[in-house]
């Protein structure tokens, strides 16, 4: 006799609690910059290195585990718009009674092609394909024995090309991300050995999407307005992101409810790497308890490396060899 | 494999930093990005966070109807490369945008834009 197992909405809320990907990529668009974002991925390719990205907040299991993530994504360009990047995340799991469990999450891969770059309007979009590998993780840290495929689309946008009249609004960017998580195997059969029922486990399709919100004070410096300001403020983007998860198919018995974070923070901007900061307040309590923090620091292996392992494997990153001319 | 990767390249990340070379952005201009100025400058200088090539890096400026109102072909700074001049037209009050478009000393193309205005 099956029956519906919950424990696919605990592992639905645990899951959704991690950032949907380390971020990657270094990402000028005419005049605009957008800087590797920490929870959602930012719209371009890139050869780059997040190592690492540390990450601590509370699941929204019940009773509620203090989670640690220490992960790292490394993005390799293969041409100047097409890039793979590969990534993993060690897991730290607290939970009350229990004794701990550390482990590694399941290898994560993302091919991205970015497909628009239009300088003019600040304007950028990539599509790709995110995987993560099953089986390659420690269950008990909650790595999946199925692999998931999701389908994904990036988009950024400075709004630099505003009037001049718009003045300090030109320095806002946003991006933007919206993904299909399908599970390669719809559910598993599970047995409980008490009772010694069967269980179904559903692995529900997940609507994955998210953004973030910019200010950009290297940009309101260089296109806007330059005050003065101390050269340290100069080099900050206080950002807001977000992230959120909705089963939309294949969750027969368990919540439709989306999960998701809220995540303020800043990030500095420097010639060769960027570090940055945010805080991770949970939308519900299926999401989380209280609030946790994620930091990073990321390498812009094109900048430090141009020639070797910075630039793309085929093809040149250099512009066309003419002279610009007036 | 993947694991003992990254351990051995970020060594030679930090090692690398010393020797590298970044995108070159604008790290202020004479007259200042969005400023007002009394006296019409005769040159318009920029100074960018990276050395760069001059045969590859340009600026031009034009007044609000779109007219060129500079003198021509942008120079860089032969005594500090990562300096450009651009000689302008005697500039009425106004406002100006500035266009520049540069490739550092590594290859990476940036550009940008700003605005000047003349007169009070």
């Amino acid at each position: 006799m099956s029956r519906l197992m919950p424990r696919t909405a605990v592992l639905a809320g645990l899951i959704s609690s991690v950032p949907l990907t380390g971020a990657t990529a270094h990402c000028f668009v005419g005049g605009c910059f957008l800087p590797a974002t920490l929870t959602v991925d930012d719209p371009c390719v890139a050869d780059e290195l997040s190592l690492p990205t540390i990450a601590r907040f509370n699941t929204g299991d019940d009773p509620s585990a203090r989670q640690t993530d220490i992960s790292f994504e490394y993005s390799k360009r293969i041409t100047d718009t097409f890039a793979i990047s590969v990534g993993r995340t060690w897991t730290h799991l607290s939970q009350p009674g229990m004794p701990d469990v550390s482990g590694w999450q399941n290898w994560e891969t993302t091919f991205k092609h970015q497909f628009l770059t239009d300088a003019q309007h600040e304007l950028v979009i990539s599509a790709g394909l995110a995987v993560e590998w099953g089986s390659t993780g420690s269950p008990d840290v909650g790595a999946e024995r199925f692999s998931t495929l999701t389908p994904t689309l990036w988009i950024g946008k400075g709004f630099g090309d505003l009037p001049d009249s718009a003045g300090w609004l030109r320095a806002f960017a946003a991006t933007a991300q919206v993904g299909y998580a399908i599970p390669t195997s719809s559910s598993t059969i599970t047995i409980d050995p008490d009772p010694g029922d069967l269980g179904i486990e559903f692995h529900p399709q997940v609507l994955v999407y998210g953004g973030s919100l910019q200010y950009s004070m290297p940009y309101l410096k260089s296109s806007v307005v330059d005050l003065g300001l101390p050269d340290f403020i100069n080099h900050l983007i206080p950002l807001v992101e977000a992230s959120f998860r909705t089963p939309v198919a294949n969750n027969a018995g368990n919540s439709f409810v989306t999960t998701g974070t809220i995540n303020p923070g800043v990030i500095w901007v420097g010639n060769y790497v960027q570090v940055g900061i945010e805080a991770i307040i949970p939308i519900n309590r299926a999401s989380g308890t209280g609030v946790g923090a994620v930091a990073q620091l990321h390498i812009y292996l094109d900048d430090l490396f141009p020639t070797t392992i910075g630039k793309p494997l085929f093809g040149s990153s250099a512009p066309a060899m003419k002279p610009l001319g007036n | 494999m993947r694991r003992t990767f990254i351990p051995l390249l970020l060594p030679a990340v930090l090692l690398g930093s010393a020797a590298a070379h970044a995108h070159a952005y604008l790290d202020r201009a004479n007259p200042r990005v969005g400023s007002a100025v009394r006296a019409a400058p005769r040159v318009v200088s920029l100074w960018f966070t990276q050395n760069l090539e001059p045969a590859f890096s340009s600026a031009t400026i034009q007044d609000s109807a779109g007219n060129r109102v500079d003198q021509g072909r942008a120079r860089v700074d032969g005594g500090n490369r990562a300096v450009m001049h651009v000689s302008v037209r005697p500039l009425p009050p106004g406002t100006y945008r500035v266009h520049w478009r540069v490739l550092s000393v590594d290859t990476h193309t940036t550009e940008g834009s700003f605005s000047f205005r003349v007169g009070e």
